[in-house]
């Protein structure tokens, strides 16, 4: 009877988490699964039937140019974003400490671009910067900074730092938000005791500031990896991947090879390949952080 | 008790969850009817000959996005569905882009409409992929000598049957500014030469504050395709062979290339290597560029963007190589409308389409974009009221150019037959990268353009 108890309060259990495992079921891994079944086939967008073509896709992926161009721009466009929202919403998480009075409202306000779609972020980036009657371009030739609209789109070298730009804008915020709760949870009587011991700002950062939220910071170094990386719509909005393929990222490339030329079975191999770098680098990222976790228990 | 009721409580969630997923891939409500006939043919009949009442529901996809052209549509199919009270249409509207991308993902489960409208390189694809049925019935049984006869080639497959019916007309002329024209003692250009020196002189004059031309080449349109075609066509060749191959490296295309290369340098906004077709009428709309080549559609957007300018512009057939030569090639798109196989009634379409050719429904959808579409059928063209419209009679020249234009065109590509390559040749953007990397690197012409040439060819051996 007890043993029957038992196996009915497993039936119970095993029931209220049956949706939750659904859900999961077909949103994660139903596509993780077919993508890495159609990286091996001919599958075609429109075309009914297709063949095994083993590992055909992946021998052309890894030997096509615009490949390996594509991935360098995504390690380039990633490093720099990371580094830059880093930077500025670390920058921003320490100031907004320091203020006394109306922190939230310094806070929303701060945190407004990471309120914003992608496409109301695009638009509005490519109308400040046009080229032609953009606002900032020619608010710098009237107070005399460019003699010429500079062409932030169109340049081979600005147009690369301004995505980045505009991505560190957009993604900055959320480090901010993130690394001041942490921030709030450092204890004050540290600082106290240091600053009786005649420790210096720098110090009492490096030695108590940074042990305590380096945890957060390295999760959320792992969060935005991924996003950053697989960010499409951003770029493709603002420039396609050109000009000349310049800011043409991996996710940018799988979608042409998969919605412009139908080859849904190249397509995912690519985003296999793109799996299994971010899982490596997650990976990577874990290992660190288990390492922090373990010296600071 | 408590287990009991968890239990309970657990099934229902299931069973809620279960039922909200059920049931999504049915398309479009017709899952109780029977399958699609393999060819138009004309309304059932009765056993004693009358044709049978028509009764079901058919979706009809359109990219009519545009409020007056999206209005005269519902209104005419709401006055079907009063006249045939067992028929439900139900319309639905998407851009060009969204269109494209919302067949060929709906297609492999079945979620496709019964009937719709078409870019000619879809329809194109359509064919490929067995996705509609051929109209031959249909277009015979309204009277295949009402169309006029280069669109139902166009449309018309290796197989012999035509794939679609031809909803309107356009085709791309030179647009000008007659102010800046007049401001600077300009003639209309009629070469490539002359444009070239009338927009340096205008770009220069206007020291940034508008220039002569635009040359857009941004990767997610298909203007730089276009612009070269231009080029091409009025050389008498083309960027596809006979044989389905690219073309980039005839004498035409590499002049073609360094024209609007140089042109781009001298005449044209930076920011144009970025451009889509909207950023690039959007210039000419607000008076920023004086030449622009685009179908009537312009007209619609100056009076909606700059009506003060509505009285400076006018078109111009495509500049021609030499002066009086004749003009060879222009760029048209017929806009047609297609029965999918896995319609449930195709006979409703068919009836549906018939009706929408009724004048007193044609004729006001026409209407809704003066000049920018064009009439499919011959009789259109001496309607009273279709040239009583004002704007029609203000643009009667500009009518005149295009509608001699629609005769003698081709959409890119096509001019051998409507053919699969032809939609990779305008959808990849490789004509647009190779600009892009002439522009940006400095590749040589020649080597950018054997590069995208076999770039081409490579795509095109996945349609084979």
């Amino acid at each position: 009877m007890r043993l029957n108890n038992r196996y009915r309060t497993k039936i119970a259990g095993f029931c209220f988490i049956l949706p939750a495992l659904l859900v999961v079921g077909l949103l994660l891994l139903y596509p993780v699964v077919s993508s890495i079944f159609y990286s091996f086939t001919s599958k075609h967008l429109i075309k009914p039937g297709y063949d095994f073509v083993f590992f055909d896709n992946y021998i052309k992926i890894l030997t096509d140019k615009d490949f390996w161009m594509s991935f360098l721009t995504s390690v380039r466009w990633t490093i720099v974003s990371l580094i830059g929202q880093i930077v500025v919403g670390f920058t921003a998480a320490l100031a907004l400490e320091r203020i006394r009075h109306g922190r939230g409202i310094y806070r929303t306000l701060l945190i407004i671009p990471w309120a914003f779609p992608s496409i109301v972020i695009a638009l509005s980036w490519k109308w400040i910067l046009n080229g032609v009657s953009g606002f900032l371009p020619n608010f710098l030739v009237k107070i005399g900074l460019c003699q010429s609209a500079p062409q932030f789109f169109s340049s081979g070298g600005l147009v690369f730092p301004t995505l980045v730009f505009i991505n560190i804008w957009f993604g900055a915020p959320l480090i901010m938000v993130n690394v001041l709760s942490a921030l709030q949870t450092v204890p004050k009587d540290q600082y106290e005791a240091a600053q009786l011991d005649g420790a210096s700002p720098w110090q009492s950062f490096v030695h108590i500031t940074l042990p305590h939220i380096r945890v957060v910071v390295g999760l959320l170094v792992v969060l935005r990896t991924i996003w950053v990386f697989n960010n499409f719509d951003t770029i493709y909005l603002i420039t396609g991947g050109g000009p000349a393929n310049l800011t043409q990222t991996v996710p940018i490339y799988a979608y042409n090879v998969g919605w412009g030329l139908k080859q849904l079975g190249r397509s995912s191999a690519v985003t296999v390949l793109l799996l299994i770098f971010l899982l490596i680098v997650c990976m990577f990222y874990f290992k660190i952080l288990d390492k922090w976790e373990k010296e600071g228990a | 008790m408590k287990k009991a009721l968890s239990l309970l409580l657990a099934s229902v969630m299931l069973l809620t969850c279960l039922a909200a997923c059920g049931n999504s891939s049915t398309p479009s409500g017709n899952s109780d009817t029977p399958p699609a006939t393999a060819q138009t043919g004309g309304a059932p009949e009765t056993g004693s000959g009358e044709p049978a009442a028509l009764e079901g529901e058919i979706t009809f996809w359109h990219s009519f996005t545009q409020g007056p052209r999206l209005e005269t549509i519902q209104a005419a199919a709401n006055q079907f569905m009063t006249d045939n009270p067992g028929v439900k249409i139900t319309i639905e509207t998407f851009s060009w882009a969204d269109f494209y991308t919302k067949w060929t993902t709906g297609l492999a489960s079945g979620n496709v409409p019964d009937m719709s409208t078409a870019l000619p390189n879809h329809v194109v694809e359509m064919i490929d992929a067995d996705a509609i049925i051929p109209m031959d019935n249909l277009i015979d049984s309204m009277g295949r000598d009402r169309f006029y006869e280069a669109p139902l080639v166009e449309m018309t497959a290796e197989d012999g049957h035509c794939y679609a019916v031809p909803l309107y007309s356009h085709a791309q002329v030179m647009w000008y500014h007659k102010d800046l024209l007049e401001k600077y003692n300009l003639e209309v250009p009629t070469t490539w030469d002359e444009l070239y020196e009338a927009s340096k002189i205008i770009t220069e004059g206007e020291g940034g504050n508008a220039y002569g031309t635009s040359v857009p080449m941004g990767t997610n349109d298909m203007m730089a395709t276009r612009f070269l075609n231009f080029y091409v066509r009025s050389a008498g060749e083309t960027l596809l062979t006979e044989d389905g191959k690219a073309n980039l490296t005839s004498q035409a295309a590499i002049d073609g290339i360094n024209y609007w290369v140089k042109v781009y340098k001298d005449c044209s906004p930076t920011d144009s290597i970025n451009f889509n077709v909207l950023d690039q009428a959007t210039l000419y709309y607000t008076g920023k560029i004086c030449f622009d080549y685009n179908s009537g559609f312009q007209i619609g957007g100056v009076e909606t963007n700059a009506p003060e300018l509505l009285d400076q512009i006018d078109c111009a057939p495509m500049p021609t190589i030499n002066k009086g030569d004749p003009q060879v090639g222009y760029e048209t798109s017929n806009i047609p409308m297609v029965i999918w196989k896995n319609s449930a009634h195709p006979e409703i379409c068919e009836a549906f389409i018939k009706y929408l050719y009724e004048p007193e429904n044609y004729v006001p959808f026409l209407l809704s974009v003066p000049v920018g579409m064009l009439p499919a059928l011959k009789e259109i063209a001496d309607n009273e009221q279709f040239l009583s419209d004002p704007m029609v009679q203000k643009f009667s020249h500009a009518k005149d150019v295009i509608s001699k234009a629609v005769g003698e065109g081709t959409a890119i590509g096509m001019e051998n037959g409507p053919r699969p390559e032809a939609g990779l040749l305008t959808s990849q953007g490789v004509i647009e990268s190779m600009f892009q990397d002439i522009v940006i690197n400095g590749t040589p012409v020649e080597q950018a353009a054997k590069a995208a040439e076999d770039k081409l060819n490579d795509l095109f051996e996945t349609v084979g």
